[in-house]
């Protein structure tokens, strides 16, 4: 997948990516300041907003086997259930029960299956909408700030099931996020933004420790802070 | 209990209080039918699309919403009468001309209804379709599911308007007995001659029309949201 010379402009602020490559089948990590264009171009991807000019080869990518979640996901008005098979509805795929009772069941939702999806807790609705996003097996998937209301064994539980799915039939990934713990643990390579620009990319090793540039070390010294012990 | 129910008869057939009912709901559902179907889709229309002009589309359609009954009537009357742009349809003083005029109140109020919800909420069930992969009519399907709740109380407002309104359906309607008098009509009828009994039960059976609405309402939500854990 190749973006170049994308341009965006909503308001004040213009996203300008001059080159990005995302390679298939590898998790790749978006990060940066708030502000500086990660979900932007996440939606740009997914055809939620158009771009006023520029180009994305989505390599043969089309809308049906790519997904996104957010922070604050989107659940209807209905219960957990359907919710989680909505995606097989639209796509008219056969239903495994199995597959879906042990999906919740692995996320301590099972007793909840039948219940209002929108009654749940903030935690509780990221894992409906990431199982949503998993249960259809799509090629790319964008989880935006998704982890953030999750309970450290829910984010391990997705963590090593992501890692599962890498290993027996890999997809691609992008990851935004201002949790650089996981990003480290979790992404093969990193796209740091900043101020609408794509500053850097690399593999995460190469961002991470051994950048040159300074706008991107001060973000990593300061977001590491708290979490230096666990990197 | 025969007697009760022998009495209520002679009640309701002496001030012609069945053709009342019985003109009323068809006036109403007919009204709210057309109203609804237009409305709805004016309403979703107006907030999917971005055109010049557009806000003071919604100013015209916000002032619709509060016009007096009493001068769409008098517009419709005009419309409608002999010698008027359309009198050469006959539908003064029919039920007919009482739905059109009906139906022109209370499209507006529909169409803001559903326009004020859907700014509000759609854009969020569009970008949400969007990353589930869904086509457009698969995104308009879960738009009106999704929005099920407020597009039924639009509905149940302007049902509501609709079989409360007097003015313009005294106007275009003429009040004739057993054709176009409703229910509204009758009770203003019953008042000006000192027969409140009448149109005290009359009044209550608006009553209880607006009340098994508002409960269907309710009942529809609270089937949607049981077992809630907050």
């Amino acid at each position: 997948m190749r973006i170049t010379n994308l341009k965006k402009k909503m308001g004040d602020f213009t996203l300008d990516i001059k080159d990005l490559t995302i390679k298939e089948g590898a998790i790749h990590g978006f990060i940066g300041g708030n502000g500086c264009g990660k979900t932007t171009l996440a939606k740009l991807i997914m055809g939620i907003i158009e771009a006023d000019s520029g180009h994305m080869d989505m390599a043969h990518l089309t809308n049906l086997q790519m997904t996104m979640t957010s922070q604050r996901p989107y659940l209807m008005h209905t219960s957990v259930y359907e919710n989680i098979i909505y995606p097989l509805k639209i796509r008219k795929l056969p239903i495994d029960q199995g597959q879906v009772d042990q999906l919740l069941q692995c996320c301590g939702l099972l007793e909840k299956k039948n219940q209002y999806a929108r009654s749940l807790s903030s935690g509780e609705r990221q894992k409906v909408s990431l199982i949503r996003a998993l249960i259809f097996n799509p090629k790319l998937v964008i989880i935006d700030e998704t982890f953030s209301n999750m309970d450290m064994d829910s984010v391990q539980l997705f963590e090593e099931m992501i890692l599962k799915i890498q290993q027996e039939e890999p997809i691609t990934w992008i990851m935004i996020s201002h949790q650089l713990a996981h990003i480290y643990k979790m992404c093969d390579y990193i796209h740091f933004f900043a101020k609408g620009h794509l500053l850097d990319s690399g593999t995460t090793e190469d961002i991470f420790l051994k950048s040159k540039n300074e706008i991107i070390r001060r973000y990593m010294e300061t977001q590491m802070i708290e979490k230096r012990g666990s990197i | 209990m025969i007697e009760i129910v022998a009495a209520m008869e002679r009640f309701f057939m002496n001030i012609g209080a069945m053709d009342a009912i019985k003109v009323t709901l068809i006036m109403a559902i007919s009204s709210t039918s057309i109203s609804a179907v237009v409305g709805i889709t004016f309403g979703l229309l107006l907030e999917r699309h971005n055109f010049m002009g557009k806000r003071i589309i919604i100013r015209i359609n916000r002032t619709l919403m509060g016009v007096p009954p009493v001068v769409i009537g008098l517009l419709v009357y005009l419309l409608l009468m002999r010698r008027g742009p359309l009198g050469s349809l006959s539908l003064l003083f029919t039920i007919q001309g009482m739905i059109l005029a009906q139906t022109l109140i209370i499209t507006p109020i529909i169409s803001g209804m559903v326009y004020t919800h859907a700014s509000r909420s759609a854009p969020s069930i569009r970008q949400f379709a969007k990353t589930m992969g869904a086509s457009k009519w698969q995104t308009n399907v879960l738009m009106i599911k999704e929005m099920k709740h407020e597009l039924y109380f639009a509905i149940v407002a302007g049902f509501g308007r609709s079989i409360s309104e007097v003015g313009a359906v005294m106007l275009v309607g003429g009040n004739i007995k057993g054709s176009t008098r409703t229910m509204t009509t009758a009770i203003s009828l019953l008042k000006s001659q000192g027969i409140f009994t009448e149109g005290v039960t009359l009044g209550l059976l608006l009553l209880l029309m607006a009340f098994i609405l508002q409960w269907m309402a309710d009942y529809f939500q609270r089937e949607d949201t049981t077992d809630e854990n907050y």
